[in-house]
Parts: structure tokens; C-alpha cells; sequence
């Protein structure tokens, strides 16, 4: 154990880790706080970049960015009521009421501590949560394996703020656009249409690219340019924080474990932590009616749900490869490329590597701080920066980065496409990360369901005999059938909707 | 692009049964129940259900209309027009127009354009895109094929480095 950690230290203690972890963090703190930009497409960005690094050092920049840019999305959701990524969003509204009060710096204080916080939290989580679950983990066979991505799938289909119909024809897009190619179990070319091109199938990435970077974009076209910050001086940041951690110390531990429970389920993120967790603590507050004039409870944990989140969502991607939001599918992918193929062996043979990625998230969580406050001070000259400079420079990312991760234009023509499709699925209320996780995990869900098959012999019954595979289809039909539930009872009880009853 | 649901169903119901027909029609693996052709049939299926469902309705109730944010001291209004929605289509066209032509003219000149022209359309005046154009494509370029080694298409214009 400590001689792991020794060896641990020893691999992030590199210059490359070093630079790579700092210049990421300032990359991630820039494009969280610029309002449109979000932490997926931070991270979707940075692939390309990381195909170069060494695998720890990939993983840096993965993991630095991405917690970086959760937190500085409460920027500009502080000082412009417009939230910097959707993580954000929950409580942009009540952080705004904050600084009309001229009580900015204890809202973005706020942001920055109690995203620190429960970055570690969430951490934590993953050392304690991971490495029992892999030894569980490691008597599954292709009937659990079926089951745990179906129920991921599922996952990411309940908690969409969309329509679960909508969100499960999503999920099945994704899953047929994960059928192409000639990776299937005949190795037969599967709707190729004869292109060369399809045969290798449609890499994730890309796809993400176009999806998160290229989308944008295009709806930049359309929408009017956020005003400029006001310039402000701010006090001391930091000042009252403690004093906010003591007086509300439970409803910060609550938003810790409410982000821990959402990440580690698959398909469900940082934003969905940030609404559950203010939606709770609005319901529990004993002064519920301060919620939304510019009361920091709400604040407090929300923004320790959603760092919280983070960490946690890579304990089934690295136990499974079955991703707990976008950007843990982002960093799955990142993983197979460095050969650090997720699974639970991962955790026994490459112990160091993975006590590589808790320190590193550690670090990154501690550097927040100082590195956040800088960010705060400095954010009404970077939020200064016209969409008009940023976008074209994002355009130019997708083009070079997509054709960078197989030296092939094919990847350029993929991200356009999947620009088009996301945009359009987006803006008819289709949410683009079920299609996501189903392009990720398709190969995967469909070799353990045919492999399963072959071994039953085309039969359905195995699949429910094994005592965790029963379990888990148990929770996966659960999951299925959950909103048809909701709606009967909806209709019997012939009452107005409730916001919550849909997740 | 807000298409109605009737539309967006029933073209997920044709995706689905286009999708299911063309695994149907994969050959089997010989000696084996199930081969290539089973998954696809599953999800086709299932994509064309949704698509029924979508195009009666079903599941509305549980949609959220997203909350527009209004901004103090008003918006600007985007103004509107029939061709105004197309300019959504510029970012994925400049995309495909990359892959038509970075080979011929090189990565500089094509990403200066890019850059002009995305740059203009979001309303940039020429004193900040016509830099702009000039520097972001040297600078990415220094990045991706100096420091990462990308093999950028030199074209017209080959940078020194």
C-alpha cells in the first residue's frame, strides 16, 4: 500500500504531469467561465492534446480541466446570471441575487471552497467505493456486464430533463450509430453503405466533438452575444467561508453525498447533481422562503454536489468502462488509449496508476483554490473576450483536433455530421447525452448480450439465474418501466405535474 | 430547427425500420444461433417504437420547457428571417469545406478563411477578424504540428518552422 503510493507520487511527480495538470487547469478555468462553453467540450477538446502525453499525464489534463471548468462555470452564473456550464445552472439564478445584494464575493468564495470540497469528497468516495466493488466486480460474467450497461443506459434516460421516450430513442441512436463498422460479432461490414471510411465504425470522440464543440457553434449563430461583465473590485473571497462550512456543515455533507450517488451512476452528471441537490436543500431548509433572493444555502450545496460528482463518476468507468457522465465517456476513452483498459483488474495490476488519479484529483481540488481565486479576479477581463474571437478559434480545435486522433480527414467529416445531428436533436428536446453514452458503450452492450446469448443458447432464462445478474435486471427493468408508473399515477391522481416526479 | 414531434416520430419510426430491415438482412455466423444481425434488429425496433410513441405524444408531460433567462436592461432582439435559421448550417459547411480544400490550399490559408468568416458572421468587424484570421491559424498550427507533431496539410503556404 505504501509502497504503491510511493510509486504513485513517483508518476505524477514528472515535469510533463506537472505542466500538463497546471496548463490544464488555467484551460479549464477559461472555458468553464465562458458562458456556451461547457466542461464536456472543454474536455472533448483536450483529447487530441492528450494523444501526445504519456498516459498519467493524459489523464492529468482529463482530470484538472474537468473540475476546473465545474467550478468556474459559477463565474460568470454569479456576476451575469448566465451560467457558465450547465452545471452551473442550478443555482446561477440564486448567485445572482447574491451580487445584487453585494454579497458577490461570499457567493463566488462559495463556489470556489465548496467545490473544493466536495471535489475531495468525491475523491474519496472513489478510493473507498472502488476497489471493493472491483473485487465484486471480478466474478462477473457477460450476463452482469449486460445488465450494469443496460442499467447505465437506463440511468442516463431517467434523469434527462427531457421526456424519458425522447430520451430512450436518444440512447437508441447512439446505439445504432455504434453498429456501424466491422467491429460486430460476424465481422461482417455493418451498414458501411460501402464507404471505406465506416468500416473502422464512428469513434466516440469525434462524435463528442461534434456534438458538444461544433453544436455549439452553430447555436451561437442564432442567439444574440451575452452582454459584457460590469467591471468590480472585489473584497477578500475567502473571507466567511469557514463560518459557512460550520453553520452549514450538514447540508454541505448531504450535497457531497447526493454528487457521490448521482456520479456513480451512470449517465447521470454534474448537472444533475447541482438540480437534485438545491432542489433538496431548498426542501429541507428551515428557511425555505429565503431561497432565491440571494440566500447562499442553496449555494453551498449545490456547488458541493456537483464537484462531488465529478470524482465519483469515475468509479463505474474505471471498474467497467461504463461512463457516470460525458466526461468520464471522454476520459474512457482516453484510457483505452493509453492502454490503461478499464476493468477490475485495473485496480490490482495497475494499483500505482490508479493511486496516480486519486492524488491527482487531490491536487487538482487543492489547487482550485488559489488557482480559482485568481480566476475570480481576473474574470471581468476574460469574460471580456467576444464570442466572435472565441468561436472561430473553436472551430479551428474541432477541425485540427478530430483529424488529429487518426491522421485522417474522415474525422473532420464525422464531427461536422455529428455538429448537425446534435443540434438538431437538441433543439427538438432529444437530450444528446443519451445518445452519447449509447455510441460509447454500444460495442460493449452488444457483445455481452451476444456473447451471453451464444452462451445460453438463445435463451432468455440465464440471464436472470445468476443472484447479481438477477438483481441488476431487477433494477435495470426497474428503471425501464419507472416513468410508465409515474404516468399512470399521474393520470389516476389527475393532479398538475410535479417538477420532480419525472427523475 | 423546432421541428414538431409528428415529423421528428415518424422519421425515427423510418430510421428504425430501415435500420432493422438492413440487419435482418446480414448473413448469420454459420453454426450459431446469433450472430451480427441480432442487435441491430433489437434496436431498430426499439428506435421505431419510440417513434410511434413520439409521434402520438406520448411522455409530453414529463418534458420541461427550458426557462429563458431574461438579461437586465434587455436583449437584443435576433432579428428574424426565412434564410436567418440556415446560418446555423455555417459552422458544420466551414467544417466540410476544411476537408474539401486543406489539401490543396494548405492549413493556413484555409483556417484564416475559417476564421474570417465564422468571425464575421458573429458579428465581428474586419479590424478584429482580419487579425484574428492572420494569428489563430499560426498559432494553432505552432501548437498542434510543432509542439504535437500533427502531420497539417502545408499546401500553398508552408510555415517555416
Amino acid at each position: 500500500m505504501l509502497n504503491t503510493l510511493a510509486q504513485a507520487f513517483a508518476l505524477i511527480s514528472t515535469w510533463e504531469v506537472i505542466v500538463a495538470m497546471l496548463a490544464a487547469s488555467v484551460y479549464g478555468l477559461v472555458i468553464g467561465s465562458l458562458p456556451g462553453l461547457s466542461a464536456t467540450m472543454a474536455t472533448a477538446l483536450l483529447v487530441p492534446v492528450t494523444f501526445y502525453l504519456s498516459p498519467i499525464a493524459a489523464i492529468a489534463t482529463i482530470v484538472a480541466a474537468s473540475s476546473m471548468a465545474i467550478f468556474s462555470g459559477d463565474i460568470p452564473g454569479a456576476l451575469l446570471r448566465i451560467p457558465g456550464t450547465p452545471a452551473s445552472a442550478a443555482y446561477a439564478d440564486e448567485a445572482y441575487a447574491m451580487t445584487r445584494k453585494g454579497e458577490a464575493e461570499l457567493a463566488l468564495g462559495a463556489g470556489v471552497w465548496f467545490s473544493a470540497v466536495g471535489g475531495i469528497a468525491g475523491t474519496l468516495s472513489l478510493m473507498i467505493l472502488a476497489p471493493p466493488l472491483a473485487e465484486i466486480a471480478l466474478s462477473f460474467s457477460t450476463f452482469e456486464y449486460f445488465w450494469l450497461a443496460f442499467l447505465g443506459l437506463m440511468c442516463a434516460t431517467l434523469v434527462a430533463r427531457s421526456s424519458p421516450v425522447k430520451a430512450i430513442a436518444s440512447m437508441f441512436i447512439g446505439l445504432l450509430v455504434s453498429c456501424i463498422g466491422i467491429e460486430n460479432p460476424g465481422g461482417v461490414p455493418r451498414f458501411t453503405f460501402g464507404v471505406t471510411n465506416l468500416l473502422g465504425g464512428i469513434e466516440p470522440i469525434p462524435a463528442l466533438v461534434g456534438v458538444f464543440a461544433v453544436a455549439q457553434v452553430m447555436r451561437a449563430m442564432l442567439t444574440p452575444e451575452p452582454p459584457p461583465i460590469p467591471r468590480r473590485k472585489f473584497g477578500s473571497i475567502m473571507a466567511g467561508q469557514w463560518l459557512l462550512t460550520k453553520k452549514y456543515h450538514w447540508q454541505m455533507t448531504r450535497g457531497n453525498i447526493i454528487g457521490i450517488i448521482i456520479g456513480v451512476l451512470p449517465g447521470a452528471g454534474a448537472d444533475m447533481a447541482a438540480w437534485v441537490s438545491y432542489a433538496m436543500s431548498k426542501r429541507f431548509s428551515k428557511e425555505p422562503e429565503k431561497f432565491g433572493t440571494g440566500h447562499v444555502e442553496g449555494l453551498v450545496e449545490a456547488g458541493a454536489s456537483n464537484n462531488a460528482s465529478i470524482a465519483s463518476g469515475w468509479v463505474p468507468s474505471l471498474l467497467f468502462g461504463i461512463p457516470g457522465d460525458t466526461i468520464a465517456a471522454i476520459a474512457i476513452g482516453v484510457l483505452y488509449m493509453k492502454g490503461l483498459n478499464p476493468g477490475p483488474t485495473l485496480f490490482t495490476e495497475k494499483a500505482s496508476s490508479m493511486y496516480a488519479i486519486y492524488l491527482m484529483f487531490i491536487i487538482a481540488n487543492i489547487i482550485m483554490i488559489p488557482f480559482g481565486i485568481v480566476m475570480i479576479r481576473l474574470a471581468s477581463h476574460v469574460l471580456r473576450a467576444p464570442r466572435s474571437t472565441v468561436m472561430p478559434v473553436i472551430m479551428l480545435c474541432c477541425a485540427v483536433g478530430s483529424f488529429a486522433i487518426g491522421n485522417n480527414m474522415f474525422g473532420v467529416v464525422t464531427v461536422a455530421t455529428f455538429g448537425i445531428i446534435g443540434y438538431v436533436m437538441e433543439e427538438n428536446g432529444y437530450p444528446v447525452a443519451a445518445m452519447v453514452l449509447g455510441i460509447v458503450m454500444g460495442t460493449m452492450i452488444e457483445q455481452s448480450f451476444v456473447t451471453s446469448l451464444i452462451k445460453s443458447d438463445g435463451s432468455v432464462l440465464p440471464f436472470f439465474e445468476r443472484p447479481i445478474a438477477a438483481i441488476l435486471a431487477a433494477m435495470a427493468i426497474g428503471a425501464l418501466i419507472w416513468p410508465v408508473l409515474v404516468w399512470v399515477w399521474r393520470k389516476l391522481r389527475r393532479e398538475p405535474a410535479p417538477a420532480t416526479a419525472s427523475r | 430547427m423546432r421541428l414538431p414531434d409528428r415529423v421528428t416520430g415518424l422519421f425515427l419510426v423510418g430510421l428504425g425500420a430501415a435500420a432493422a430491415y438492413g440487419g435482418w438482412q446480414l448473413p448469420p455466423v454459420p453454426g450459431q444461433p446469433v450472430g451480427p444481425n441480432v442487435f441491430p434488429l433489437v434496436i431498430g425496433t426499439g428506435l421505431a417504437l419510440c417513434g410511434l410513441a413520439i409521434a402520438l405524444g406520448i411522455g409530453r408531460s414529463f418534458e420541461e420547457e427550458e426557462e429563458l433567462i431574461p438579461v437586465e436592461g434587455g436583449q437584443p432582439q435576433p432579428p428574424t428571417g426565412k434564410l436567418y435559421g440556415l446560418r446555423a448550417l455555417l459552422p458544420p459547411a466551414l467544417l466540410l469545406f476544411y476537408v474539401a480544400v486543406a489539401d490543396q490550399l494548405g492549413f493556413i490559408i484555409t483556417a484564416a478563411l475559417i476564421v474570417f468568416v465564422t468571425s464575421t458572421a458573429l458579428g465581428a468587424r474586419w479590424k478584429l477578424s482580419l487579425p484574428l484570421a492572420v494569428l489563430a491559424p499560426i498559432g494553432i498550427h505552432l501548437i498542434f504540428s510543432k509542439l504535437l507533431r500533427v502531420p497539417l496539410p502545408a499546401g500553398l503556404l508552408p510555415m517555416p518552422w
